[in-house]
């Protein structure tokens, strides 16, 4: 939701009369949320960011299931209040138990809600790659090469690089959640 | 890139006309300031060096001519110097209110008269009392004194009159009165109020968007746009909806995104509100 003339930490998220001419086709459907609002300031960087992060934690030959669950899981290890309550619905909207996306978020052992090795393997290669910095441990590598190929291996490594961007992006703006996802939140006791 | 916007140009398919917006500026406080400009509005000066740069790589590109505007252009110090410089580059229309034009000025503006450049003045009615209304007390003795100036120092002026509507007959005696000043018929343009900047809060103007204004490359401190009536301020906010790219150097790069917008544009009605 775009919200009147609001300042985000000195960014106000621009609506639909105001949008750039490349910016128009992402508020042909409606509100674009307040990722694409922000990056309508700057029209060439939405353009060729928004069809990245589209291809990135979109759709794609990796299950929506292990995307999320790196995508959660990396924005609750970085703190990022927008991404977290954003993937939260998206997660359960994936199917995701609730129980697994309190573990995802902190709030359980990650062993309390999942028993796959193949999961477990790769939730400790997001947190060892979103945690950073400095150099990947050879074991941590060794230990994921165990469960994915280098195409599986490349293309999550990346999803958690992608959503690392968005989380630093989404808390320094101080992008606000929908009230539908919020709502939501609510709704499931998610909050 | 450059062969494209070079034939895109001749085509007709891109203008060949960038602008500039020097400063946002102005010692005038117009009713219908597409800019909100005034005394008190920030500069944002596009910088000599840049206008410079800009024009030679306009040139290159296959840019057939500069614009100058703003603000009031002429409050910036070093303008009629550049000005030449400017017109070595491309032919050079500069777009003033007219009131800035001292002895001083004069003089280092001669050199225009051997270039191809013009300096377009705005004046609106052909009466002082209806003219000044809109433009502030004192507007249309100072243009009216300026105009046979620069013309007699053989100097090009235009005179771009904007308008919502004329009343009968003064039409006929503002073109009675430009060609008493030595402006032709050719070198007068009558335009419309474009519903932008102060013109909103007076309800003035008609609206017009990309598909009604010529995608004349536009080129301020604060990014790209697709016409010189796009990086318009409102509340104090620049306008977004016009904007091509923040990005201006190179030049190539709101210059493509231009030419890809223009290729994917429905016809407008640019002819028939001559908004130019």
């Amino acid at each position: 939701m775009i919200q009147e003339g609001r300042a985000i930490g000195g960014v106000h998220l621009i609506k639909a009369e105001q949008a750039p001419l490349l910016a128009r086709p992402y508020y042909a459907s409606g509100d674009p949320g307040p990722i694409v609002a922000a990056l309508a300031h700057v029209p060439e960087l939405l353009e060729v960011a928004m069809p990245f992060l589209g291809a990135a934690l979109g759709p794609s030959w990796i299950s929506a299931r292990a995307k999320e669950l790196v995508i959660l899981r990396t924005s609750a290890r970085l703190a990022c209040r927008f991404c977290v309550q954003t993937h939260t619905v998206a997660a359960r909207d994936t199917g995701l138990a609730l129980d697994e996306v309190r573990a995802l978020r902190g709030e359980l052992p990650l062993e309390d809600a999942f028993d796959d090795p193949h999961e477990l393997a790769l939730l400790d290669w997001v947190d060892t790659v979103a945690l950073g910095p400095g150099p990947v441990p050879d074991s941590a590598r060794a230990a994921v090469r165990v469960w994915f190929g280098d195409a599986e291996l490349v293309e999550l490594t990346l999803l958690v690089g992608a959503t690392v961007l968005l989380n630093r992006f989404c808390t320094a703006l101080d992008l606000p959640t929908s009230p539908q996802v919020l709502a939501r939140l609510a709704q499931e006791g998610l909050a | 890139m450059t062969a494209t916007i070079a034939r895109a140009v001749a085509e007709g398919v891109l203008p060949g006309r960038v602008w500039f917006y020097a400063n946002y500026h102005c010692n005038l406080v117009c009713a219908y300031c597409l800019t909100e400009s005034g005394p008190k509005a920030a500069r944002r000066e596009l910088g000599r060096e840049r206008m410079l740069k800009l024009a030679e790589e306009a040139r290159t590109l296959g840019f057939t001519a500069l614009g100058v505007t703003g603000g009031e252009p002429f409050l910036l110090p070093y303008l009629p110097e550049l000005l030449v410089e400017l017109a070595g580059i491309l032919p050079i229309v500069c777009l003033s209110n007219g009131t800035m034009f001292t002895r001083d000025r004069l003089v280092r503006l001669q050199p225009l008269a051997d270039l191809p450049a013009a300096i377009q003045l705005s004046l609106d009615r052909p009466e002082p009392d209806t003219n000044d209304a809109m433009r502030g007390p004192e507007n249309f003795r100072k243009v009216v004194e300026t105009i046979p100036r620069l013309v007699g120092q053989g100097v090009r002026v235009r005179i771009a009159t904007t308008v919502t509507s004329m009343a009968a007959g003064e039409q006929e005696r503002l073109c009675e009165l430009h060609r008493r000043l030595g402006v032709a018929d050719d070198d007068h343009v009558i335009r419309p109020i474009v519903h932008r900047g102060r013109a909103v809060d007076h309800g003035l103007g008609v609206d017009a968007g990309p598909a009604d204004l010529p995608a004349e490359l536009t080129i301020t401190t604060d990014g790209a746009f697709w016409s010189p009536f796009g990086p318009t301020v409102h509340g104090g906010r620049l306008d977004t909806d016009l904007l091509l790219t923040r990005t201006t150097d190179p030049l190539s790069t709101p210059a493509g995104v231009l030419l890809r917008l223009v290729e994917g544009r429905p016809q407008g009605a640019d002819t028939q509100l001559n908004i130019r």
